[in-house]
């Protein structure tokens, strides 16, 4: 397995030595560089950048850029597949501060601490409206990506950046934060010559699991079974969070269980995380995702019904059609799931597609599932494991002030998922 | 008949030991592979006072027209109510003991 990440173009870490870091961070201070402070959706933006999740990119999207992403889903070259922007914006007010213009290389920091360095190659305006219709396929503000959309200031700078300072990943996450390279290189270790993405923003059900145990098994297709040859990849996006959502340790640290409990194994399983904040743009949200995991050396990727939407903006297999519209275009297979529920006929977690019960069915609905998890009641095996209900309860002593779920609270008093520490 | 809006108290073996006692184990129902939740019922203006009451509840009409969210310790609340006076039928009670 190469190096090859979507579009074709080889994985570069854009990151500094430490001593060079130094030295860079030094000179730009001496030539009086112009330094912003960003905030924590544009530092995660660079980190992801830098380290080539967001391959081909080298850096925020320039004008032609987010036009070509608007208008036929492609970056500034025509030929990228591309479906959300990645802008790093400013105000007037703060650009006429700072002094930024086009043409500088100025110094980018995160919480005080140096971040990294940006060439700034252009700064330009765009109709956040027509952002908003093209990339959401609405203009409501009720929308949160839409909502995001509008909250950008008024200028884009886009530009290539190097990332000075790498992130320090506190706990519980440390153990599942893999760049691209580092993942590959785990793929590499392990011998999968396919790997399946599922992407989550849940704790998992039994639903769940047989979602990721069936695409395994489609994944696996005409492959030797002699020795294990394919692998899922839990890859949990980790960003900003809304109150009612699960909280990332209980998402991560659950999934993580269903390796350690047995359910998979350390043949066909891995967790991990990434830095991202959720669009909620359904079907351009499914194609990004295919983007991202190519990135991180995946070879399939699992979509189910309304991937990454939002109330009833996207249709139920609009993500699936739009991707079919990409095919050959993107360097990852999509596996589409149908819903997996508990049929008391079958006495077992079944497939919509498989079981004729329609009339017995039991769905795993998500505001049931909720209600269970809050009322603290350990349900059957078939549909909580034991051991990640027992987690789901623990995580939410230990890091969600009592509660599995987003509260103000935790908003207020969790632990960051990454710091950046002082240079040096 | 008029509208009903229950509230689901998922039902463990040590709260069903409890219902048992009040004579409340038969008003149970299996939800999901045998999973015994009790259904509190609410009319529609009870439903309203709990949505106020506790902003953080939500109906959910789309799919299981029920009263969800509401935090732990006020279903145990509400459970401990109905066992206490062995009746479903205890949400203006329970509204006015709250309320006080």
């Amino acid at each position: 397995m190469g190096n090859v990440g979507h579009g074709g173009k080889e994985i570069v870490e854009r990151v500094l030595p430490k001593d060079a870091a130094i030295k860079k961070v030094n000179e730009l201070k001496a030539a009086k560089a112009k330094t912003v402070d960003v905030r924590l959706q544009i530092a995660t933006e660079i980190i992801d950048l830098a380290y080539g999740f967001f391959t081909p990119l080298e850096g925020f999207m320039t004008k032609a850029d987010v036009e070509g992403v608007c208008n036929n889903m492609t970056l500034g070259d025509g030929k990228t597949i591309w479906s959300i922007p990645i802008v790093f914006d400013m105000s007037d007010d703060e650009l006429q501060k700072s002094g930024i213009k086009q043409k500088d290389e100025i110094l980018i920091t995160y919480t005080g601490n140096p971040l990294a360095i940006m060439e700034v190659s252009e700064i330009f305006t765009f109709d956040k409206k027509e952002i908003a219709m093209k990339v959401y396929g609405t203009t409501e503000e009720k929308h949160p990506g839409v909502k995001r959309t509008y909250n950008y200031k008024d200028k884009f700078l886009g530009g290539k950046i190097t990332l000075l300072n790498p992130p320090k990943i506190n706990e519980p996450y440390t153990p599942f934060w893999l760049t691209p390279l580092q993942m590959r290189a785990k793929f590499q270790e392990k011998g999968w010559q396919r790997i399946v993405n599922h992407q989550t923003r849940n704790v998992p059900h039994t639903g769940h699991e047989w979602l990721c145990k069936g695409a395994w098994l489609q994944a696996y297709g005409e492959l030797t079974i002699e020795k294990p040859l394919v692998g899922v990849l839990v890859n949990a996006i980790i960003g900003e969070k809304r109150v009612g959502d699960y909280i990332d340790e209980s998402i991560i640290l659950t999934h993580d269980k269903l390796r350690t409990a047995g359910y998979f194994g350390e043949h066909n399983h891995m967790t991990s995380c990434m830095l991202w904040d959720m669009r909620y743009a359904g079907p351009r949200e499914a194609i990004f995702h295919a983007c991202l995991r190519t990135n991180l050396g995946c070879t399939h990727h699992m979509f189910g019904r309304d991937h990454a939407g939002v109330g009833t903006y996207y249709g139920a297999y609009d993500a699936h059609h739009l991707l079919e519209s990409v095919k050959g275009k993107i360097n990852i297979t999509p596996t589409y799931s149908m819903n997996w529920l508990y049929c008391p006929h079958c006495g077992e977690i079944t497939n919509e597609g498989i079981c004729d019960h329609k009339k017995e069915w039991q769905k795993f609905s998500g505001t049931v599932v909720r209600s269970i998890i809050i009322d603290g009641v350990k349900p059957p095996r078939l549909i909580y494991r034991p051991e990640v209900f027992d987690v789901i309860m623990e995580t939410a002593e230990k890091y969600g002030f009592g509660s599995a779920f987003v509260t103000e609270d935790y908003l207020k008093r969790r632990t960051p998922v990454f710091t950046i520490q002082p240079l040096g | 008949m008029a509208e009903v809006f229950p509230i689901n108290i998922w039902i463990n073996e040590e709260r069903l030991e409890k219902l048992h006692k009040a004579g409340l184990d038969s008003l149970t129902q299996e939800m999901l592979a045998g999973l015994k939740v009790l259904r509190v019922p609410t009319n529609e203006k009870q439903r309203d006072e709990i949505l106020k009451i506790y902003p953080m509840a939500k109906y959910d009409s789309a799919t299981t027209k029920t009263i969800e969210l509401l935090p732990k310790a006020v279903k145990d609340q509400i459970f401990d109510m109905a066992v206490q006076k062995k009746t479903v039928d205890m949400m203006d009670d329970f509204i006015k003991s709250v309320k006080k």
